[in-house]
């Protein structure tokens, strides 16, 4: 064995070109939108000097701002929320054998290979007040006697919009969930079944524990997707009625792209970047933490 | 194993020689044109034209972009911040100074002939004169009148309303009716600003004072919103307009569901092709302390940074023969921006079409504005506060005026 301060370079250079590459990628756009965001910009994204932080002080000015950061922040935790509580119990039934499962999971993934602004689309036809399916179908029940009209009013149209964040993220999650539970050690359930284990209880120390890596993978790509989502909201609502279902991305589209202010949009755009890049970083870490402690203490049982 | 390689190889450099030999011997001209769609006749009417001067001029491709009028503004925005910007585009006349301040647009004076600029009516004209340069050419138009189901109205036993006063008291006869809307009102996305500006100017309005400051701080505006907001508040409009966007009004009013609706003469032909036995009648607006309807323009416009100005000008003078226009106007149920077509029978022996120029001499158009869309976002945003009941109209107004005086730096 050589000494071992030397760094060994090998393995840095043959790594080298495919790190410029993701660095190139990665980087420069965000270096671009960092210098946008810096200018001012024309209605047709001309630049037209350096302005510093102006764009900024304008976007923290912007009352509009902080209430579409806080919807974003519901959005975000609502939808990824509801996703990860539904899509468990779908992915362990469909972990089950069962006669048709191949159909089930088939019907499952299906929305999927949907793109989202159809949905969407098809949505906002299937809500409509007085033309909607779901109005015509609810009446047809008796459950309703008067049509709701659901995307009217902003808490309405968001919780709805919520709803439908929660259906189309679920395939995604379900496909993680469903990797995650057929890698599981099967002899574990077989000792806790011998042991007399009930099914919560099997779920509770075995699956739950086991799977904790997969969660927090769907957490972090969940959150990802969710928060820089457009087209749910976008399709069904623009962020109205008076800007009440706007969250960050919807309100940076409408100023970058019908407004024209591309400088302040750069801005905002930026502020997203950051935070998601921030939550990131602090879940990893919490995430590394953990396993950590949970090693320890598992060297600490051994010893 | 080799052997293949080298025949594939082979193979693969006899096609890209022969893809080099299959382009022209000439190089062709191209013109890009980015044409926003108004119905689903656009595309292929101006792909026929670009085919009828193509015939005639060989060496020019016209190469036609259709885009939909929701994207346009986004599409040519990235477009031109992209440098990849068309040679002609349609555009809304209201985004017209955007374009104009930003050298984006070019003058077109010098390419006018006396002969050409005669073909145009004057007030359409008019809107594109920016600091005394025309800065496009009127390439659509429309102004708007009100709809009323004649059928319902009669079994309501009410007359058509020429006041808002009688538009107020058919209203309250017609929700009477069962399974029957009275008024059928805007409140949401494209235009939502426009359904007030009907009530607006007739009102006595505008949506900017002398001063160049916002028209929505006064009595006026106030007036002419809070009749929204007590017809909705009554039950004399369809419930909850702010989850109802303009076509979702008009499919009310195909299915007739709805006694009156304010809207486009480019309804007409849906109306014919979708509700063919729907009785109506097109009207002009209630009358209050004036007499106004909507002139809407769209501009055609050539850009500065274009290479093929000459070209792209050739063919902008093809297609305003009349034969084209009258095509058009017809298709789509424009009104007409040339004199030739707009002295036709059919302008003046049609009552549907007639019933929405007879409000041409009195048409109010958009100012012409820097940042219109902004602006038009700000007074939505106003306006579904108020028919949600958020905010009281008055204190709406006020704040979205001062918004909007912020936006002018007024």
């Amino acid at each position: 064995m050589k000494s071992r301060t030397r760094i060994p370079t090998t393995p840095l250079l043959m790594i080298l070109p495919s790190f410029l590459l993701a660095m190139s990628i990665i980087g420069y756009p965000i270096l671009d939108l960092a210098w946008t965001s810096m200018q001012e910009v024309s209605r047709f994204g001309k630049m037209m000097g350096f302005i510093g932080l102006a764009n900024f002080a304008e976007v923290f000015r912007d009352p509009l701002f902080y209430s579409s950061l806080v919807r974003t922040l519901i959005w975000t935790v609502a939808v990824v929320g509801g996703t990860l509580i539904i899509s468990l119990p779908i992915a362990i039934m469909l972990n089950d054998d069962f006669y048709g499962r191949g159909l089930a999971r088939v019907i499952v993934m299906l929305p999927w290979a949907i793109s989202l602004t159809m949905t969407a689309v098809l949505w906002r036809w299937s809500l409509n007040g007085r033309a909607g399916l779901i109005n015509a179908t609810l009446m047809d029940f008796h459950i309703i006697t008067e049509p709701i009209e659901w995307l009217a009013t902003a808490p309405l149209a968001f919780t709805v919009e919520i709803l439908v964040g929660i259906l189309v993220s679920i395939p995604f999650t379900t496909t993680i969930f469903l990797g995650g539970l057929s890698s599981l050690p099967q002899d574990s359930y077989e000792a806790a079944v011998v042991d007399g284990a009930k099914p919560w209880e099997l779920f509770r120390y075995i699956t739950l524990p086991l799977m904790k890596p997969f969660i927090n993978i769907a957490i972090v790509l969940n959150v990802i997707y969710v928060f820089n989502s457009l087209p749910i909201i976008w399709v069904m609502t623009e962020g109205g009625p008076a800007n009440g279902t706007d969250i960050l991305v919807t309100y940076l589209y409408k100023l970058a792209f019908r407004f024209g202010q591309l400088g302040k949009a750069s801005a905002i755009s930026l502020i997203m970047f950051f935070v998601l890049f921030v939550f990131t970083i602090a879940y990893v870490l919490m995430v590394m933490r953990q396993e950590h402690d949970s090693t320890a203490e598992e060297v600490k049982n051994d010893a | 194993m080799t052997f293949s390689i080298r025949k594939a190889m082979a193979a693969s450099a006899l096609a890209v020689g022969m893809a080099w030999a299959g382009s022209p011997a000439y190089a062709k001209t191209q013109v890009n044109f980015t044409v926003a769609e108004y119905s689903s006749k656009t595309g292929p009417y101006f792909e026929e034209v670009a085919a009828a001067f193509e015939k005639e001029n060989p060496d020019i491709h016209i190469n036609i972009q259709v885009v939909p009028w929701d994207t346009l503004l986004q599409r040519l925005t990235t477009d031109i911040a992209g440098g990849q910007a068309p040679d002609i585009s349609i555009i809304g006349t209201r985004w017209l100074v955007d374009f104009a301040s930003q050298g984006i647009a070019e003058p077109v004076d010098s390419y006018l002939t006396p002969e050409f600029k005669s073909t145009f009516i004057d007030t359409f004209m008019a809107p594109s004169v920016i600091d005394g340069k025309t800065m496009g050419l009127p390439v659509a138009a429309s102004a708007r009148a009100m709809l009323v189901n004649t059928e319902l109205l009669d079994k309501a036993g009410a007359k058509a309303p020429a006041n808002w006063d009688e538009f107020y008291t058919t209203a309250e006869k017609l929700k009477a009716l069962p399974d029957t809307f009275a008024f059928g009102l805007q409140g949401k996305e494209i235009e939502t600003d426009a359904y007030f500006y009907y009530s607006l100017w007739t009102h006595g309005g505008d949506i900017l004072k002398a001063d160049g400051t916002s028209g929505l701080d006064t009595p006026e505006a106030l007036q002419a919103v809070t009749l929204y907001k007590k017809m909705i508040d009554e039950g004399l409009t369809q419930p909850s307009p702010t989850n109802y966007t303009r076509e979702d009004v008009f499919n009310l009013f195909k299915q007739g569901k709805v006694g009156m609706v304010f809207t486009f003469p480019m309804l007409i032909p849906q109306i014919k092709a979708e509700a063919p036995n729907l009785k109506y009648k097109v009207l002009p607006f209630p009358e209050g302390k004036a007499k106004a309807t909507y002139g809407v323009t769209d501009t055609l416009m050539l850009f500065s940074s274009s290479q093929v100005k000459k070209e792209a000008w050739k063919f902008i003078e093809f297609a305003y023969k009349d034969e084209w226009r009258t095509k058009f106007d017809h298709g789509e149920g424009f009104l007409p921006v040339t004199k030739n077509v707009a002295a036709e029978k059919y302008y003046s022996s049609d009552p549907d079409i007639a019933g929405f120029a007879a409000g041409l001499p009195y048409a109010k158009f958009a100012p012409t504005i820097a940042n219109w869309e902004e602006i038009a976002d700000t007074k939505v945003r106003a306006l579904q506060q108020i028919y949600l009941g958020q905010a009281k109209p008055d204190e709406a107004l006020k704040a979205a005026a001062a918004d909007i005086n912020k936006i002018r730096s007024k």
